[in-house]
């Protein structure tokens, strides 16, 4: 039987059409993740040697007062980019890969970000995972919508009815050969990403494949649910299609709403503005008690004194760089707290949309999302604070400059680990094939086409 | 073999068959005469398993449809009005899938001995079904009940749409089949196919079988005239 239903699907012309179509969305979503990577592997590159050429210009300009210096001096951290990422862009096009700092205040250095074209942003990007998760299901729906309701007006169903032991397995075997096709263009993409991206085999990638398999499942579990109603071809597409719309579409932008109206970021702007005036004002006052402050904050430096009468001392000059970063600490930690809430809340409400948790499970794998970034940004501090923790002594006690081996402040990196859980990974799909699995096979049984046991 | 035991559907308030006694035996064709609706369609899902009835039972060589559907579908075929196929597949390959479909496989020459024998010219057997005639797909259709070997054979209106030769060759395999032992139960609008094939000739009128003859006791005028005359 397999084999003539075969035959039919290959010799009906939709069939094959639709799967060259994904193949090359496919292969073009791989060639845009090539690209991507390209470009962050030449930043990477090009900021590594600017970072080394512009330490060696500053120090050949600056090199009397250790503070003059390392006011202009960077230092980059880089959120490494798995190759994975690839696959799966996420919001690196908009997040910068790496940022480098002086050990001024943080605040103000930390949200500088890339110039991106916008739009590029307007439209997204076409990486694997938008063919995944917007294209496979449109192929999908095409291919099984009218899987009972073809028979049934084509005037088949009868014929199919009186001579099949099974009608329920034929139509298995019929969406079987169907999500076979389709799962074997998606390993076929799988495989030539993994190559022609060099994604090393490892578990991230793995996981990242079996997510992707069980969401096409997911679209042809619900595909088998609807075709159970066994309504015409023409009301299984509405419904499907107003499903893709709901599913990929509405309630995406509806947990987006749902973030800004539960978790608003007022402090996104508010921390800006105090830092400033943190430090800005600090001009104006009096220096003892913004050092106060400073020996308050780091102890370890209480050695080191601002003299007397004096205007100017790079030690009040960091202490008051710090102040500006002490005066905003209470907003950022609010700002970074909401933005967790955030993930949580996409995260806690994927469970009942695997549309959306494939997309944040495929992110998350790729370190792509947004608990990457809030990772980083995290990283960026701890890399601050190691700066400052060098650096300071140095400063306050104007060690001398060329005495310093400036060679060894390369480019340094930050690399993420993605968290996997398995539960919280293939639960939410669970679920959804549960739910089909009981409501499908209940529509079968309550309309007579039920699987009849072989004796 | 074909037996209906006060067989009764309704749709709600509507009573499609009224208690319905019928016993076709081995090798004997039973025609069903009456008008659209008059419940011949339904009585034939019944036996096929398409409809449960609502009270009474319908067996196939003893078996109830209603407890072992799996069973009796084993030993019927059936032929609708119109016999729809696979248009991407030809005559042999949907007579293979659907054989395959009852568990069957077959030996290409074998299909093509039932392809032939239900009159489809040889021609015709390697092209896609997509370019038969009505006539053509019927025959097909003919082939797969063939193939399955069926103590049993249902067709509903099978002859209509098809030209007179074509209907000719349809009565003789009939005759053949029902030589080899297989009940055949027939519902028709052809009065004079009913006569000229089946052994005995059933009038339906709303839901209830209102007579029952042998075919060689009239003329096909005479049935006629009695079909007129009940309905």
């Amino acid at each position: 039987m397999v084999k003539y239903l075969l035959l039919n699907f290959f010799r009906s012309k939709v069939h094959p059409i639709g799967l060259a179509l994904l193949l090359v969305s496919g292969l073009i979503s791989l060639e845009i993740g090539s690209r991507f990577l390209e470009r962050v592997d030449r930043v990477s590159e090009k900021t590594a040697i600017h970072q080394q050429e512009s330490i060696a210009r500053n120090v050949s300009y600056f090199n009397k007062e250790m503070g003059n210096l390392m006011y202009y001096l960077r230092f980059g951290l880089e959120n490494e980019t798995p190759r994975l990422a690839g696959l799966s862009i996420g919001q690196r096009d908009v997040y910068p890969s790496i940022q480098s700092l002086t050990v001024r205040n943080l605040e103000e250095q930390r949200y500088a970000t890339d110039l991106v074209n916008p739009l590029f942003q307007l439209l997204g990007n076409m990486d694997f995972s938008f063919v995944l998760i917007y294209l496979f299901p449109l192929v999908i729906i095409a291919f099984g919508f009218n899987l009972i309701s073809e028979e049934k007006e084509g005037g088949t169903w009868s014929l199919i009815r009186s001579q099949a032991h099974s009608p329920l397995l034929f139509l298995r075997l019929k969406l079987g050969i169907r999500l076979v096709s389709v799962l074997f263009v998606l390993l076929l993409l799988l495989i030539t990403g993994k190559f022609y991206l060099a994604i090393p085999f490892d578990v991230p990638f793995l996981i990242f494949g079996s997510v992707s398999v069980l969401y096409v499942l997911f679209w042809f579990g619900l595909t088998w649910l609807v075709v159970s109603f066994q309504l015409s071809s023409s009301q299984n597409a509405q419904v499907l299609l107003s499903l893709w719309v709901v599913l990929n579409l509405l309630l995406p932008a509806g947990i987006n709403m749902l973030q800004r109206w539960f978790f608003p970021v007022p402090e996104a702007m508010s921390t800006v503005i105090q830092n400033r005036e943190g430090y800005h004002s600090q001009w104006d006052k009096p220096k003892e008690p913004t050092l106060q402050k400073f020996y308050a904050r780091y102890p370890e430096y209480q050695s080191f004194l601002h003299p007397k009468e004096a205007d100017f001392s790079w030690l009040w000059y960091f202490a008051m760089q710090q102040a500006g970063d002490d005066e905003a600490a209470v907003e950022v930690e609010a700002l970074k707290n909401k933005l967790d809430s955030r993930v949580q809340l996409a995260k806690s409400l994927s469970w009942w949309i695997p549309s959306v948790h494939t997309q944040l499970s495929l992110n998350s794998l790729s370190l792509t999302d947004l608990g990457n970034y809030l990772h980083y940004l995290e990283a960026l501090e701890e890399f601050h604070e190691k700066l400052k923790a060098y650096f300071f002594p140095r400063i306050f006690s104007n060690a001398p400059v060329l005495d310093e081996d400036w060679s060894k402040f390369t480019l340094e990196k930050f690399r993420d680990q993605p968290q996997v859980n398995w539960i919280q990974l293939m639960a939410p799909f669970g679920l959804s094939f549960l739910l089909i699995w009981v409501w499908a096979g209940y529509n079968f049984k309550k309309s007579g086409i039920q699987s009849i046991q072989k004796h | 073999m074909i037996e209906a035991l006060q067989l009764s559907k309704s749709y709600g308030d509507h009573l499609a068959l009224k208690s319905l006694d019928m016993n076709i035996q081995r090798g004997e064709i039973f025609a069903l005469l009456g008008q659209n609706g008059a419940g011949k369609t339904t009585t034939i899902n019944c036996f096929l398993g398409f409809v449960s009835p609502s009270s009474g039972d319908a067996l196939i060589d003893g078996i109830s449809v209603k407890s072992n559907p799996q069973e009796t579908k084993k030993a019927l075929a059936y032929i609708p009005e119109t016999v729809m196929l696979y248009p991407n597949l030809t005559g042999i390959e949907n007579l293979a899938f659907f054989s395959s479909l009852a568990g069957f496989s077959y030996e290409e020459d074998q299909m093509k001995a039932f392809l032939a024998k239900a009159g489809l010219q040889e021609t015709a057997h390697l092209q896609r079904v997509g370019g038969y005639s009505k006539g053509m797909r019927q025959k097909v259709g003919i082939a797969i009940a063939l193939a399955k070997k069926a103590k049993a054979l249902f067709l509903d209106e099978p002859t209509s749409g098809l030209d007179p030769k074509a209907s000719n060759e349809f009565s003789e395999i009939l005759k053949e089949l029902s030589a080899g032992g297989t009940a055949i139960l027939m519902a028709t609008h052809d009065i004079f196919r009913a006569k000229e094939v089946a052994h005995r000739v059933g009038i339906m009128k709303e839901g209830q079988l209102v007579s029952q003859l042998a075919a060689s006791d009239l003329t096909a005028n005479e049935l006629e005239k009695l079909y007129l005359k009940t309905i």
